[in-house]
């Protein structure tokens, strides 16, 4: 897995590509939350455009992003999700723990509006 | 002691190490692109072989780089098997918590299994001979 990271209006997007199944995408991902977070760059949107699917390793990844963001007082939206992915949150009903957007300008401009 | 996955044929073996997870996608993924399957029969399958040998390398073998976990594939017409053997304690899966449950929905472990059992046809969890679990998954291709 690739991690790009970019800021559109203030929130960190992330935008992982290829698959999210654990080893060291563990802690590409959830370092690179951490380290934005740490910087109070507390919004994020993980754009999933690019992340052809993820298995229960890569769901608790997604979890643990999402617990660190909510407890230095953010928020964390998906975006782009895929079909894959998305019938895997409803699978396991954690289509009902995230947010999720058509877009990354929807996700954005959903943060802080909750 | 095996230090590096080995491939022959339809089988790969890998010592206990969670970083060879990819390993062994890239060659589930292969062999199933040779049989022309469908982008999303490809995921269902990989992803599930994905868990188990997570499965296998973690709770099983508890990562001992001494142990291993073998996945063989047979490609019938008309259904994938794979058979996941680790040599480790045997897993039971009545006892891992229902993952949907709401007071489980933030959780980070515990899915692998009730998605396997989602996406696949078949799951078998049997003990392995001389120890350890041999799961055998199927799911229909035709």
């Amino acid at each position: 897995m690739k991690l790009n990271s970019r800021e559109q209006n203030g929130v960190i997007v992330l935008e992982p590509k290829g698959k999210i199944m654990g080893g060291p995408d563990a802690t590409v991902l959830k370092e690179a939350i951490r380290e934005h977070v740490n910087q109070n760059a507390k919004n994020v949107v993980i754009d999933l455009k690019e992340v052809d699917w993820m298995n229960s390793t890569g769901l608790g990844i997604m979890i643990s992003c999402l617990k660190t963001v909510r407890e230095a007082g953010g928020e964390m939206k998906l975006s782009n999700v895929t079909d894959k992915i998305k019938s895997l949150l409803t699978i396991t009903k954690l289509i009902t723990v995230f947010d999720a957007y058509n877009s990354t300008d929807e996700a954005v401009a959903a943060i802080g509006k909750q | 002691m095996l230090n590096k996955p080995e491939i022959q044929q339809n089988r790969i073996t890998i010592p206990s190490d969670p970083a060879l997870i990819r390993e062994v996608d890239e060659f589930v993924e292969s062999r199933l692109r040779e049989r022309n399957l469908s982008d999303t029969l490809i995921a269902d399958i990989a992803i599930c072989a994905t868990e188990i040998v997570n499965n296998g390398i973690n709770h099983g073998n508890k990562q001992d780089l001494n142990k291993t976990v073998t996945l063989e594939l047979k490609l019938d017409p008309e259904q994938v098997v794979i058979v996941i053997t680790d040599q480790g304690i045997s897993f039971d899966p009545e006892r891992v918590e229902d993952p949907v449950d709401p007071r489980n929905l933030l959780r980070e472990v515990g899915r692998g299994i009730f998605i396997v059992k989602h996406l696949m046809d078949t799951v078998e969890i049997d003990r392995a001979q001389g120890g350890g679990t041999v799961v055998t998954l199927t799911k229909k291709i035709a």
